[in-house]
């Protein structure tokens, strides 16, 4: 496995690169934004619950969503690598088999975004002390990780089946028809479970927000979505061969 | 002394200074600025700087590991990082589920000994949608605790623990090194960390104190580690420990009665029903590892 783990950064070295560097320069930016905060406008520690920690709230985690997001759009180069009849045939007669092959791209990824992570805890961490303790925003970090997983798993055994380019478009697709239901549900459907008065639908919405029924559906999701990293580790096993057929030459 | 045991007790020493040194200037130094305890006070500036102590710190013996290493021009071979998930996953299990169950037990027994008066079902009433939530949520922040709880583990049982067990049999090596461990966290000890300072055999019994837990941590996790020959289940022990203590329990799932009640216990009195629940964990650990060592002995 530490073999195939090698081969994969070693082929994706400058998408491992571009993945970290990007991590860093969002929280260098935050870093940053916060030092001239304070120097050049002689702000304080922001008071907590004040609009300024909501800015620092909204920023920090708009920074963290861009460092998780922008190495996922070149998750396909990973599977570019390797996509063709040649490869796969020598990737399935290697001791490890295609199990291995499969599995050591879902543990580079694994990787990747765990690396994120740190550097964003780091970023988090150096943020919450140049701000007095005031805000932090750690606690959205495990649920963008957990976000990043999901995707990742909707995606890859659309890549693994249908090749890298094609997986992407049927997966944008699948995700992009799965919104439309939702949406039409929403337009059209029986919502009175999730807002029950519909003359203020916004303030229904609201109250369900603050009602404190959500974090629980909030707290299923990393475990959901590392279960779904799971499952669809095992999902692509199966399916590589039949995906290797029908790449190119 | 043979020229390899030499070498490797060179190598402890020079690792054990490079983990010790920080926290022994960093902790008095702040002490100093501040003028007083760094961890028993409620200045905000001190809180701020607690946490990053907390979350630089524990990444300090990892980095004494790397460096050391590199100073001895070891190499880097048996680190101890790869994941042997292949008929070990109860393992990785136990590495979250016993210290859950330590925690949630521990709970149980600051319940039955200092919750006089007030019944199971009446202390932890909160069992709602919202509390199991916020619990959910607070297990999965381990994620992020993971980071510097691994910075400990790969240093400590990454590193230490095979040196020291290349020196002396397991069951002497694995409480030598649940002293050390509990030695390395004195400074923060002494500053108020864990126990705060105003505990009777303050600071000697909070140091006592922290060599026990550590000791009996030591033997669960040096087990992990020597079966799986992985630092990962050592650090998810280290993390859910850290991040799920039995005050993090009551603020889930007691009644606002349970939560003043235990406010009025002393740090080292939450301690002791906690130690107990340890001393059962230490006691199976040391079977299974006394086991594991009689068997490399036959064989």
């Amino acid at each position: 496995m530490s073999g195939l783990l090698y081969k994969n950064f070693r082929i994706n070295r400058s998408s491992m690169i571009f993945t970290l560097v990007t991590a860093i320069l969002c929280g260098l930016t935050l870093i940053f934004a916060a030092l001239f905060g304070y120097t050049l406008r002689g702000v304080t520690p922001v008071e907590p619950a004040s609009a300024s920690s909501t800015d620092v709230l909204t920023a920090s985690s708009a920074c963290y969503f861009l460092a998780f997001w922008l190495p996922s759009m070149a998750s396909a180069t990973l599977f570019h690598a390797d996509e063709n009849k040649t490869c796969c045939a020598f990737a399935m007669s290697l001791p490890q088999g295609a199990k291995g092959h499969v599995e050591a791209k879902y543990y580079y990824l694994l990787i990747q975004a765990l690396g994120i992570l740190f550097i964003m805890f780091i970023t988090d961490t150096i943020l919450t002390a140049m701000l007095g303790g005031t805000v932090s925003t750690t606690a959205v970090l495990p649920l963008l990780f957990s976000l990043h997983l999901f995707l990742a798993a909707v995606e890859i055994p659309f890549m693994i089946l249908f090749g890298a380019d094609r997986g992407l478009q049927i997966k944008g697709g699948v995700v992009l028809a799965v919104f439309a239901m939702v949406a039409v549900y929403f337009l059209f459907g029986d919502i009175s479970w999730f807002i029950e008065n519909e003359d203020d639908p916004l303030g229904a919405f609201m109250a369900w927000l603050g009602s404190g029924d959500i974090i629980f559906w909030l707290a299923l999701f990393p475990y959901i979505s590392i279960a779904a990293y799971y499952i669809s580790c095992k999902i692509s096993v199966k399916i590589y061969r039949k995906g290797a057929e029908s790449y190119e030459q | 002394m043979s020229s390899d045991k030499k070498l490797t007790v060179k190598r402890l020493v020079i690792f054990l200074v490079l983990a010790f040194l920080p926290f022994c200037i960093i902790v008095p130094v702040m002490w100093s600025y501040f003028g007083e305890p760094i961890y028993a006070s409620e200045n905000p500036d001190t809180v701020v700087a607690n946490y990053c102590v907390g979350v630089f710190g524990m990444m300090v013996p990892s980095i004494a590991h790397l460096l050391t290493r590199l100073i001895t021009k070891e190499g880097f071979r048996n680190t101890y990082l790869g994941l042997n998930t292949k008929g070990k996953m109860g393992y990785y299990a136990a590495s979250v589920i016993v210290p859950l169950a330590c925690s949630s037990l521990s709970a149980v027994l600051v319940w039955a000994f200092f919750m006089n008066g007030s019944g199971f079902g009446d202390t932890f009433n909160n069992f709602n949608i919202q509390s199991i939530g916020l619990f959910l949520l607070q297990f999965a922040y381990s994620l992020i605790v993971f980071f510097p709880a691994f910075g400990e583990e790969w240093g400590w049982r990454g590193y230490m623990m095979p040196k020291l067990m290349e020196l002396m049999p397991k069951p002497l090596a694995v409480i030598a090194g649940g002293i050390i461990w509990g030695l390395w966290h004195a400074p923060l000890t002494v500053a108020g960390h864990n126990f705060g300072v105003d505990y009777p055999g303050y600071p000697f019994v909070g140091i006592g104190l922290m060599c026990l837990m550590c000791t009996a941590m030591n033997a669960f996790m040096t087990l992990l580690t020597e079966k799986t020959k992985s630092i990962y289940p050592a650090a998810f022990v280290h993390a859910v420990n850290n991040n799920l203590s039995i005050g993090v329990m009551f603020t889930f799932f007691s009644n606002e009665e349970a939560m003043m009640k235990l406010g009025g216990l002393s740090a080292v009195e939450m301690f002791i029903p906690y130690i107990g629940v340890l001393a059962v964990i230490f006691i199976i650990s040391m079977v299974f590892l006394t086991k594991n060592h009689e068997l490399t002995i036959d064989n």
